[in-house]
C-alpha cells in the first residue's frame, strides 16, 4: 500500500478524493493492524463501516444522506439511505494536518478564523470540491453551536440538494421534547416525499432494536470504566464518542461487544489499561482527535488513564414501547438532545454541570483535564462554572488546554504532552 | 424641545434610578428576540444591554474566557461591575454567547444570593408554524413570570398599545433612516448609531418625543456635503459610534446599515392580528431579518442588503465581523458571490467590542473609499 504521505500529496493535488483517501487509509491500518496487532482489528470495523458506505452507498441502491449535528439518525436506513455524518471528516483527517490546512484555509476566504475547526474543514473540502462523492439529501440541526448552524445552511445552499433542518431548543423538558418529536414527523414526511417511500415501522422496529442494544453495550463499556485499575484505554473513547452517528447499525454493536469482551479479560486478568494505574483522569469538554496518542502517552509516562469524558458519556435512553409512534419519536428527540457535544456543550450550563457531576461521583477521578477546542467558544464560557463545582464539590484543581482538535497548526501535540507534563509534575504528583 | 440626549450612548444608571424611584422595575433585555412591547405592558423599563466603551472586560473574561465574543463578555463585564444596575435581565438563546451570559448571570446570582429576576426564552432559529407556536410558548410563560413578579397583569389590550407606541417608535426611525437617502444627508451615520442606541437607554414615550424633536429639526441641520463615498454598513453587533466615525473621517458617509443596534431592531412595524396579539408579536421578532442566526433567512437577509443598496445608493458595502462572532462569521460563503455579481464591492473587516486597531481600521477605510468614489 501506498505511504500515506504519498496519498496526502494525491488529495492535496486533487488526484485523489477525501472519500478514497479515507477508505485506503483504513485499509492500510487494517492490513498492517493484521501483521503486527491482529487483537486489535475490531477497533478499525466501524470505521471501516462508514467510509465504505459513503464511497459505495448510491453504486449499492442507496440514497447518501449527509447530516450534520444530532438528528433521528435510526429512521434513515429505513428510507434505504446512508446517513453520513459530516464530522467524520475533520475527525478522519485531524491526524492529517496538511490536509485540514488546506480545507480550513479554503474555508477561512469566507468564514471567521475564529470560527470552529470541524465545520470550517468541511466546508472548505466542499468548496474544494474534494469529497469526491455528492450526496442525494442533507439534513442538519440548530446544534451543537453557532459555527455549525451557520455553515451548515450555507452549505445547503451550495450543495443544492433537498435539505432538512431541525431547530433544536435549549430546554430538556416536555415542551422541548415535544417540539422536536414534532419535527421528526415533518421529517418523516420530508424522507417519504424524497425516497418516494412510506415509513414502513416493522422496519424501523428493528433499527430501533439494533440502536437499544448498541447503547444498552456503549453503557456495559462505559461500566466497566469505573473498575480500579480501568480496563480499557482513554483512546477507546474518542472512538467511542463519534458512534452515535451509527447507532442503528449493528456494526457499533459488534464494536461494543469486542471492546466489553476486552475490557472483561482485562479484569478477570486484574490488569487495568496502564500497569500500575495512579491516576484516573475525567475529561471535562472534547477530546484530543488529532493527538489521540497523548492518551496512550499518558498511560505509558504517568500511569494515567481518562476514566471518562464529558465529550461522549450519555444517559441510557432507550425505546420502551417499539408500536407506540409517539413514544418513539420521544425518544429519538431525547437522544438528539443527550448526543455527544449535544448535552454538554449546546444547551445550559447546568446540563454539562450535571454530567460532570455523574462522572465524578461514578468514575472516582482523581485528576481533572479541560482540553478546551478554540472552537468551543461556548464550552469555555461554562468552563469556570464546571470547574468550580469540581474545586469545591471535590476539591481537585483543573487543568486547562487551549488546542484546537482538528487544526494541528494550533497548538502541536508535543506542546500539548508539555503542558500536562508539567501539570502532573508540579501539581499532581506534588 | 432639545433633543440632545438622543447623541448620548454612554451607558447610564440615570434613567434606571429615575424610574425606580418610582417603585418600578427595570430589566436587562440580551439580544434581539426579546419583545420589549411585553416589557411595556408590565410597566417595566426595558434596557438592551451592550457593552459601549467598555475598556476591560477582565472579569468577565475569568467566567466566559478569551475564546468568547467580546460584546458578550463586555455585557457580563458590566452587569458583574455594576454598570447596569437593574433588577435583573430576560435574556434569549440568540446566539450561545447570550445563552452563557445568562448561564453565568443565573450561577453567579444564586452564589451570591442576589435574588435578580434573570430569566431566559428559547427563539427557534427557524421561521415555520410550528417554531412560531412554541416562541409563543416562551413568550407566555415570560408574561406569566413578569406578572408574578410586578403584580402588574399583562392584558391583550395592554399589548396591542404597547405595540402601537413600539410602532410609533418604529415609524419614527424610518422616517429618520429616510433622511440619509438624500443626496446631503443631514445625519451621519455616526449620529444615527447614537440615536439608535440611546432607545437602549430611555423609556420608549421619551424617546418618542426626542425623535419627532430632531425630526422637526431636520431642516435646521447642516447637510452633510464633504462625502468621497456612501457606504452600507452590516455585520455583528455594533454599539460603538466611534466605529464609524473612523470610517466617515476618512470620507466614507454611513448611510444604511444591517446591524441589529440599527435599522434591523428599529425599522419594519409590526403587524397585530387581533385575534392572536401574542402570536403576531412572535410572528414579528421570528421574522425580522434582525441577525444571521436564523438559518433559514441568510438568502432573504442578503436581499435585503442588495434592497438597501440600491435604494440608498449605497457604492459599497462594510461588512464588520466581531472575532468570536459566529453567527455574522460566515455571511461571505454566499453574500460575497451576490455582492459581486451585482456589482456592489465589499470590503470584511474583523474587529473586537474595544476599539483596537484604530488605525489599521481608517487605512483600510480610506483605501476602500478611494476604491469607492465615483469621479466628480
Amino acid at each position: 500500500m501506498a505511504q500515506v504521505k504519498d496519498l496526502e500529496e494525491l488529495v492535496l493535488n486533487g488526484d485523489m478524493s477525501i472519500t478514497e483517501f479515507a477508505c485506503a487509509k483504513i485499509d492500510g491500518s487494517i492490513e498492517s493492524m493484521r501483521e503486527k496487532h491482529p487483537e486489535l482489528l475490531w477497533t478499525m470495523g466501524t470505521q471501516k463501516f462508514v467510509w465504505d458506505n459513503c464511497r459505495d452507498a448510491q453504486k449499492n441502491g442507496q440514497k447518501l444522506l449527509f447530516f450534520g449535528g444530532s438528528v433521528p439518525v435510526d429512521l434513515f436506513p429505513v428510507f434505504d439511505c446512508f446517513g453520513f455524518y459530516l464530522d467524520t471528516i475533520p475527525f478522519r483527517l485531524s491526524t492529517n494536518p496538511n490536509l485540514t490546512s488546506k480545507y480550513i484555509d479554503e474555508a477561512e476566504k469566507f468564514v471567521g478564523a475564529s470560527m470552529c475547526g470541524l465545520d470550517k474543514t468541511e466546508l472548505g473540502g466542499w468548496l474544494c470540491d474534494a469529497y469526491g462523492v455528492k450526496p442525494d439529501l442533507f439534513v442538519y440541526n440548530s446544534v451543537p453551536c453557532d459555527s455549525s448552524r451557520t455553515v451548515y445552511p450555507a452549505m445547503e445552499k451550495i450543495m443544492k440538494v433537498p435539505t432538512f433542518s431541525f431547530d433544536t431548543p435549549f430546554r430538556r423538558d416536555d415542551r422541548g421534547i415535544d417540539y422536536l418529536a414534532g419535527q421528526i414527523e415533518d421529517f418523516i414526511s420530508f424522507m417519504e416525499e424524497q425516497t418516494g417511500k412510506k415509513l414502513d415501522w416493522e422496519k424501523l422496529k428493528i433499527y430501533m432494536q439494533n440502536s437499544n442494544r448498541n447503547f444498552e453495550l456503549q453503557k456495559k463499556c462505559a461500566d466497566l470504566r469505573k473498575h480500579k485499575p480501568c480496563p480499557l484505554p482513554g483512546r477507546l473513547l474518542v472512538l467511542n464518542g463519534s458512534t452515535n452517528a451509527l447507532s442503528s447499525y449493528p456494526a457499533v454493536g459488534d464494536l461494543f461487544e469486542s471492546e466489553l469482551e476486552v475490557g472483561q479479560m482485562m479484569i478477570d486478568l486484574g490488569m487495568g489499561a496502564c500497569p500500575d494505574e495512579k491516576y484516573r483522569i475525567a475529561i471535562l469538554q472534547n477530546m484530543i482527535w488529532g493527538h489521540a496518542r497523548i492518551m496512550d502517552w499518558m498511560e505509558r509516562e504517568y500511569n494515567a488513564v481518562a476514566v471518562m469524558d464529558a465529550f461522549g458519556f450519555q444517559g441510557d435512553v432507550m425505546y420502551e414501547h417499539l408500536d407506540d409512534r409517539k413514544d418513539c419519536l420521544r425518544v429519538m428527540a431525547m437522544r438528539m438532545q443527550n448526543n455527544p457535544m449535544i448535552h454538554g456543550a449546546s444547551g445550559p450550563s447546568e446540563h454539562h454541570l450535571k454530567l460532570v457531576d455523574e462522572i465524578f461521583q461514578n468514575y472516582d477521578p482523581n485528576v481533572s483535564m479541560f482540553f478546551g477546542h478554540v472552537g468551543c467558544k461556548h464550552t469555555w464560557a461554562s468552563a469556570k462554572i464546571i470547574t468550580d463545582m469540581i474545586q469545591e464539590k471535590y476539591g481537585m484543581p483543573t487543568l486547562f488546554i487551549d488546542l484546537d482538535c482538528i487544526d494541528g497548526r494550533y497548538k502541536s501535540g508535543e506542546e500539548i504532552q508539555v503542558q500536562i507534563s508539567e501539570y502532573f509534575e508540579t501539581v499532581v504528583m506534588r | 424641545m432639545d433633543y440632545q440626549k438622543l447623541f448620548e450612548s454612554d451607558i447610564s444608571n440615570k434613567v434606571v434610578k429615575e424610574w425606580r424611584t418610582q417603585g418600578k422595575k427595570a430589566l436587562g433585555v440580551m439580544c434581539c428576540h426579546v419583545p420589549e412591547e411585553i416589557f411595556y405592558a408590565a410597566d417595566v423599563l426595558p434596557i438592551r444591554m451592550r457593552g459601549t466603551n467598555c475598556v476591560d472586560s477582565s472579569e468577565a473574561e475569568t467566567w466566559m474566557s478569551s475564546f468568547s465574543c467580546s460584546f458578550a463578555r463586555s455585557i457580563l463585564q458590566y452587569w458583574l461591575d455594576g454598570t447596569y444596575d437593574l433588577d435583573g435581565f430576560v435574556a434569549s438563546d440568540g446566539c450561545l454567547m447570550a445563552s452563557r451570559i445568562y448561564d453565568n448571570g443565573v450561577y453567579i446570582n444564586e452564589r451570591e444570593k442576589k435574588g435578580q429576576f434573570i430569566r431566559q426564552i428559547g427563539a427557534p432559529r427557524k421561521y415555520t408554524p410550528r417554531t412560531i407556536s412554541f416562541y409563543k410558548e416562551e413568550l407566555q410563560d415570560l408574561i406569566a413570570d413578569l406578572e408574578k413578579f410586578t403584580g402588574n397583569e399583562i392584558t391583550d389590550k395592554k399589548l396591542r398599545e404597547a405595540i402601537a407606541k413600539h410602532n410609533e417608535m418604529r415609524t419614527l426611525i424610518k422616517e429618520l433612516y429616510g433622511l440619509r437617502k438624500e443626496k446631503d444627508p443631514v445625519i451621519s451615520g455616526t449620529d444615527t448609531l447614537k440615536v439608535t442606541l440611546a432607545s437602549t437607554n430611555m423609556p420608549v414615550d421619551e424617546y418618542i418625543e426626542l425623535l419627532k424633536a430632531l425630526l422637526n429639526d431636520a431642516k435646521n441641520r447642516t447637510p452633510i456635503t464633504d462625502t468621497r463615498a456612501t457606504i452600507m454598513l452590516i455585520g455583528s453587533a455594533l454599539d460603538n459610534p466611534e466605529y464609524i466615525k473612523v470610517i466617515e473621517d476618512k470620507g466614507g458617509l454611513v448611510i444604511m446599515d444591517a446591524l441589529c443596534f440599527g435599522s434591523r431592531g428599529l425599522n419594519e412595524p409590526l403587524v397585530v392580528d387581533d385575534n392572536d396579539v401574542l402570536g403576531s408579536i412572535a410572528s414579528y421578532y421570528l421574522s425580522r431579518l434582525v441577525c444571521p442566526r436564523m438559518m433559514d433567512k441568510h438568502v432573504e437577509l442578503h436581499d435585503f442588503i442588495i434592497k438597501s443598496v440600491r435604494e440608498y445608493n449605497a457604492d459599497g458595502v462594510i461588512y464588520e465581523r466581531m472575532q468570536n462572532c459566529e453567527c455574522w462569521g460566515g455571511e461571505n460563503v454566499l453574500l460575497e458571490k451576490r455582492l459581486k455579481d451585482e456589482g456592489i464591492p465589499l470590503l470584511t473587516l474583523e474587529r473586537e467590542e474595544q476599539m483596537a486597531n484604530v488605525g489599521q481600521l481608517a487605512v483600510r477605510a480610506e483605501a476602500f473609499v478611494e476604491m469607492i468614489e465615483k469621479e466628480g
